[in-house]
């Protein structure tokens, strides 16, 4: 066991040796090896983080959101259609919801206004996203004032900024009571944006849906799971977009990495030979190939591995955040909480360090296996 | 004592240009004294030397070590003989590394590495702990008067250095036998004579020592015990001990 050990490590020892011998041409390869595993990591990371973000978030939204369409828009549903909604056996609660955009003209950024009377109890306060605060530089206890449709100014006392860890979806909110929103948006009464239905038990949520459907034939109820598809759906799509912007560069890394890897020049060939007429067996000289690839691909793939992680998750992906967290003035500058998937991990593992190190090995197959002085010849 | 039976050794068998390199060769290598095989190049010393050293296997033929301590006792018969022509890789593998000590023409050395990096390089596959080879390489660099260039890389020393470093590193396993082809080609004469210098003190340490060579400093040396002429692959003479 000791002697098996000694041998992988002096063979190992051997193989450092051995690599910074090419030291330009190996650290080169390593830094391209490295880069491709970045951004691919990175990727992987940032989709993995924001899709389990958007799940999170929606654990506590409705089973789900009635609106109702005139003319195939969405337009605003009376609040009578509630009373008739939860008079339907099997929904426990029906919300009408208050909420919209403002642009905000001072800084060209779209807000997004939900009426809630339970959080902001006081008119004339609100609660504000902490985008907003920097972007317009107040904090509580600030005015923040709103041009309302009547373009009379709407003077918003803050009375909190909503905490940093739900920026992704509250870094543009504003959250006010349903009177001041409906004095800035000349909102009708009796009207809501939409219905938030909660049914008790989720088995019947297709059925109750279809229940509404009927009743209110101008009406359109989306389920939870139905939002949350197309969340996955939107945020796979934009790292499906970020692949195919990447794969010139990985293609390229491919080609490079192949040839370097398959190629074996005859001085290796006739270090090979050396090894064999000094006593070292075919094993032995192919297990000093296999740790040559381990090494550099190894090394490119904890580092890359390393290197995307603080990128996502300490410096927010700077590099993929514009292509990848969607279209805004104000974008949110949220911190992702850390989530690794391992099987992600594992097959970025298996499609880069193995066919890497199994590049390396095979060439060196057939001049490990003849006769050393053939090698030596050759 | 190494013993040769009819060993032949031919390239591109069976094709039309097959070449017999040694043909029907017999000979008895007495153990601890110093046999040189002398000829001119294409004479087939080089090739029996792989062969002897398990570098290469005849097309036909055996070779026999009798009472040399090898690296497999076990597969050595009551009277201590071992035919190592029919033996798989993995068994010539280890022969090659404990009985044999190679010293190359071209001397061999691995570029890029330091000097003491290419004496320890036999000894890294045998799974002896790095400590004890390393100390036995800087002994060795030392006796041959090389150890100041123990971290040098082996492509800034001279002719005569770099041979100290591939005798001193064909002797890092402890081999019984040392093998050395055209030892003093790329050698001036003075340095010549110190390799023969060399070879007179592994003769006393006990080795058992064969030289293939052209050079009549090695072949005329008085601490030949055995010269062996060959010609197209044949004995022409052997013999008279000295």
């Amino acid at each position: 066991m000791k002697t098996t050990l000694e041998r992988h490590l002096n063979i190992l020892d051997f193989t450092l040796a051995s690599l910074l011998r090419r030291k330009g041409k190996n650290l080169s390869l390593l830094t391209i090896y490295l880069l491709v595993i970045f951004m691919l990591a990175s990727l992987v990371f940032f989709v993995t983080a924001l899709k389990r973000e958007a799940a999170i978030i929606l654990e506590d939204a409705p089973d789900m959101v009635v609106q109702r369409l005139v003319a195939g828009r969405q337009d605003l549903v009376p609040t009578k259609y509630a009373e008739a909604i939860a008079s339907i056996r099997g929904v426990s609660k029906v919300r009408p919801r208050l909420w919209g955009y403002y642009y905000d003209g001072l800084n060209g950024a779209n807000y997004t206004i939900v009426a809630d009377d339970d959080s902001v109890t006081e008119p004339e306060s609100a609660m504000i996203g902490s985008a907003i605060a920097r972007s317009r530089k107040v904090t509580v206890g600030d005015l923040l004032p709103l041009i309302s449709y009547e373009k009379v100014p709407l003077m918003l006392q803050i009375s909190s900024i909503l905490p940093a860890g739900s920026d992704l979806m509250a870094a543009d909110l504003i959250v006010i009571s349903s009177e001041d929103f409906q004095t800035l948006f000349n909102f009708p009464a009796g009207q809501a944006t939409d219905l938030a239905v909660t049914v008790r038990n989720p088995k019947e949520l297709t059925t109750i849906a279809s229940k509404i459907a009927q009743l209110f034939p101008d009406s359109r109820p989306i389920l939870k799971s139905e939002i949350l598809r197309t969340y996955q759906a939107v945020f796979d799509w934009r790292g499906g977009m970020t692949v195919i912007l990447l794969s010139s560069a990985l293609i390229s890394f491919i080609i490079f990495a192949w040839d370097k890897a398959t190629g074996l020049s005859a001085e290796e060939r006739k270090e090979i030979g050396i090894l064999k007429s000094i006593g070292w067996s075919t094993p032995d000289v192919l297990l000093l190939k296999f740790w040559e690839g381990v090494v550099i691909s190894l090394t490119a793939f904890l580092l890359g591995v390393v290197l995307a992680y603080g990128h996502v998750f300490f410096l927010s992906a700077p590099l993929f955040a514009q292509a990848l967290k969607g279209w805004s003035v104000i974008y949110p500058s949220f911190r992702l909480s850390p989530v690794v998937d391992g099987y992600q991990l594992a097959v970025l593992f298996f499609l880069t360090v193995v066919p890497y190190t199994t590049a390396t090995i095979i060439p060196c197959w057939r001049a490990a296996t003849a006769d050393p002085d053939t090698a030596m010849r050759s | 004592m190494i013993e040769l039976a009819s060993i032949t050794k031919s390239f591109n068998s069976g094709r039309p240009n097959q070449f017999t390199a040694v043909d029907n060769v017999s000979l008895m290598i007495e153990p601890q004294k110093v046999t040189v095989l002398k000829g001119p190049s294409g004479s087939g010393k080089t090739s029996l030397l792989t062969m002897i050293g398990c570098m290469a296997r005849p097309t036909s033929g055996r070779i026999f070590l009798h009472g040399i301590a090898s690296a497999l006792p076990s597969q050595q018969d009551q009277a201590g003989s071992l035919e190592i022509t029919s033996l798989p890789e993995r068994f010539l593998n280890d022969i090659r590394r404990v009985t044999f000590g190679f010293i190359f023409q071209q001397f061999n050395l691995i570029k890029g590495i330091s000097v003491l990096e290419n004496v320890m390089l036999p000894a890294y596959p045998t799974g002896e702990s790095r400590a004890d080879f390393r100390g036995r390489a800087e002994e060795l660099l030392e006796m041959f008067s090389i150890g100041r260039h123990a971290g040098q890389r082996v492509e800034l020393l001279s002719g005569g250095e770099l041979q100290r470093v591939a005798i001193a590193r064909a002797l890092i396993n402890n081999p019984s036998i040392i093998i050395a082809d055209e030892p003093t080609a790329h050698l001036d004469s003075k340095l010549s004579y110190e390799f023969m210098e060399i070879v007179g003190k592994l003769k006393e340490a006990g080795k058992t020592i064969i030289i293939a060579s052209h050079d009549p400093i090695v072949y005329d040396a008085p601490l030949v015990d055995v010269l062996v002429d060959m010609r197209d692959g044949a004995i022409v003479s052997s013999g008279r001990d000295r």
